[in-house]
């Protein structure tokens, strides 16, 4: 037995050094490099989780194709987080300890990825997230914590100001209870007092079949605006109530409550004029471009891009450090370096991005969801907003800003 | 005050009368076999995707839909049960009814995400007109959950009549008493097991499509108020048809009344603190009895 043991050991030995030698295009004794990605595949929030699944792959199919990072492969690792913060942490775990990833992109609902930040920050492990909540950059993540998508207090700000163009005297917002209701209910309220208004709200439980009392509550306030925070299935229940009471005031959500999902699920009488503000995918770039056109899709959903993304930057700072280890702690010290470096060369694909890296040169990546500068605290800035409108069963785009 | 008291009793008759049919469902089941099939969550999403199958695909009306919702729910209720439950049943042990709950659990997940590889996880809606509210004196009231709340009546009276004129209805009440005594008389629990899954899923059936028909249809459309549904149940004694109905009116009312006093995002903790309560001060339930205790 033993003697097979160690024939086995010396000639895997040997292939091993061999490999080494040998001018391939990854080193075979090297395991990939694994990215984790993170994402509601089901349950509420899991409206995104296909295309977003598909955007990774993508993403890692275009870096292995381009010769891979330092000579080794990527490999994304999809774990379905379930929009559920207890599932996702027990998928974190297994993406830090039994995976090793480097990083973990994705996590979409701000519950999930408050409860998998910790998780990320103690094992030194990058998380790049499309979560929206102001709490989440506030927590002590020591720079682990990349955020791609507009905080709550942007988003809410936009709401607000957007309440306050369509003439908002009284707005009311409703949403579930989630890391970001409260925060939104302050920031929209602040901006509609100031010009002259007053704001109130009330925070639900979001897996109920009937919000008619919530909507009695929300209709004694006599709002001209109502703003809804929650996600597709309490969102469709909340407006078909609000329908049935007879409201037909102005009526603004955000894209993940207010989307095509959502208007699939409704009658088109019951959404007829609803807002929506969308973080608006870069559309104008050719990065989101050459994506749409390598998923054969019409267009993608900002959330999507920013999944492409999360795996792209990985890649490049390790790429950009190829004498340090790749683990997370060299992801987040050389993450800024390759997406706002001043002087480095603009490139929006991945294969671009590696071959100057490997030329040394310095990069910067502008990627499919937007020029993706982070500020000191990880949030992303200088993001733009489409404001759509539910317009006979379609969204319509009334402006993008 | 009163008026928007009147309101919320209002209200929480619509949401009542949501969760009444699966209640019932619940409780027949419970009543004949004797153990609680939580599978009843995934049999009310199945309900409702057939439902709403036949309503966007055929354009059928209402009535044929939650025929159709009661039949198909029905039978898969009854094939998973053969499945995944009966083998179970069939192995004596003090703990059978807490292990065949139990798979049951696994049952409506496995249920559920059949659901979900079939159709995606999204939303669907019924291809049927959203009415607005009628408004008597200041009280709102929704026409279409009125006809929820008739054809919960309805149903319950039209179990009620088969229970106690038909024979198999009497024979399942035998089984329900005392399944031994029943046996040795010369009825089959076993035919019965099926009869009775086969109305309690349908009835599951048609609750899910009526509360799709109000919300959407997606795989989780059930589980989203199997608590509540059970906590109907469980006031209404487990094994009272009549309780049921009674027992998710009142837990429906409780759960909007509490907004008078609590935050609405702490509203499903009225279910819960029902079912303590009945378990702590009357454990047979407010309503047990009408139809046959099972010890």
């Amino acid at each position: 037995m033993f003697s097979f043991q160690r024939r086995n050991v010396l000639r895997a030995g040997a292939a091993a050094s061999l490999a080494g030698l040998s001018p391939l295009a990854f080193s075979q004794g090297k395991e990939p490099i694994r990215i984790g990605i993170l994402i509601p595949l089901t349950g509420a929030t899991s409206q995104f989780g296909a295309t977003m699944s598909l955007a990774a792959k993508a993403a890692a199919e275009e870096i292995n194709a381009a010769g891979g990072v330092n000579g080794r492969k990527v490999e994304v690792v999809i774990e379905d987080d379930q929009s559920n913060p207890e599932a996702a942490v027990r998928a974190a775990r297994k993406l830090i300890d039994i995976d090793k990833c480097v990083s973990i992109g994705g996590s979409y609902a701000s519950a999930v990825t408050s409860a998998i930040a910790p998780l990320c920050w103690e094992g030194k492990v990058v998380l790049e997230t499309s979560s929206g909540a102001d709490s989440i950059t506030r927590l002590p993540h020591q720079g682990y914590v990349f955020r791609t998508s507009p905080t709550t207090s942007l988003q809410g700000t936009r709401v607000g100001d957007f309440a306050v163009e369509l003439g908002a005297k009284r707005m009311f917002f409703m949403g579930p209870q989630a890391p970001f209701a409260q925060s939104y209910i302050d920031t929209i309220s602040a901006i509609v007092a100031k010009s002259g208004g007053t704001g109130s709200g009330l925070i639900y439980e979001d897996k109920k079949a009937s919000y008619r009392s919530e909507v009695d509550q929300a209709l004694r306030f006599k709002p001209d605006v109502i703003v809804f925070g929650g996600y597709v299935p309490d969102t469709a229940v909340v407006l078909k109530d609000l329908y049935r009471a007879g409201y037909d005031g102005r009526r603004i959500g955000l894209s993940f409550g207010v989307n095509q999902k959502l208007i699939e699920a409704v009658p088109a009488e019951v959404c007829e004029g609803t807002y929506s503000l969308v973080p608006s995918a870069a559309e104008g770039s050719s990065a989101y471009k050459r994506l749409v056109a390598k998923l054969k899709v019409p267009g993608l959903d900002s959330y999507s891009c920013q999944v492409y993304d999360h795996v792209v930057m990985t890649a490049l700072a390790l790429a950009s450090a190829p004498n340090a280890a790749p683990n997370g702690t060299t992801v987040r010290d050389h993450l800024r370096n390759v997406t706002q470096s001043a002087q480095g060369k603009l490139v929006d694909s991945p294969a671009d991005g590696l071959k100057a890296l490997a030329a040394g040169t310095t990069v910067n990546y502008d990627g499919a969801s937007g020029p993706l500068e982070f500020a000191d605290n990880g949030d992303v800035k200088g993001v733009f907003f489409r404001y759509e409108q539910a317009q006979k069963g379609a969204l319509v785009v009334t402006k993008v800003a | 005050m009163l008026l928007e008291l009147i309101q919320l009793i209002v209200n929480g008759l619509v949401m009542g009368a949501v969760i009444a049919l699966p209640a019932l469902g619940l409780t027949l089941i419970f009543s004949v076999l004797g153990f609680i099939n939580f599978s009843i969550a995934a049999q009310m999403s199945i309900g409702a995707f057939a439902g709403w199958l036949v309503n966007t695909q055929l354009h059928w009306p209402l009535l044929p839909v939650l025929l159709v919702a009661f039949v198909v729910a029905g039978l898969i209720g009854v094939a998973s049960d053969r499945v995944a439950l009966a083998p179970m049943r069939k192995r004596p042990s003090s703990h059978m009814a807490l292990m065949v709950a139990i798979v049951s659990i696994a049952l409506n997940l496995a249920l559920e995400n059949a659901l979900r590889f079939g159709f995606g996880s999204g939303l669907n809606s019924f291809e049927m007109p959203i009415a607005r509210d009628v408004v008597i004196g200041e009280i709102r009231i929704g026409p279409q959950q009125m006809h929820n709340l008739g054809i919960a009546l309805l149903v319950a009276v039209l179990l009620a009549a088969f229970f106690t004129v038909t024979r198999v209805g009497k024979a399942m009440r035998a089984v329900a008493d005392n399944p031994d005594l029943a046996r040795l008389k010369g009825i089959d629990p076993a035919k019965l097991s099926n009869l009775a899954t086969f109305i309690g899923m349908g009835l599951a059936g048609i609750g899910g499509a009526l509360l799709a028909i109000d919300t959407s249809v997606d795989p989780s459309t059930g589980a989203r108020l199997l608590l509540i549904i059970f906590s109907a149940s469980v006031v209404g004694g487990l094994t009272s048809l009549g309780g049921a109905v009674l027992g998710a009116l009142l837990v429906g009312v409780a759960a909007e009344v509490s907004l008078l006093a609590i935050a609405p995002v702490y509203q499903s903790a009225v279910a819960f603190v029902a079912i303590l309560a009945v378990l702590l001060i009357r454990p047979s339930g407010l309503f047990a009895g009408t139809a046959g205790v099972r010890k």
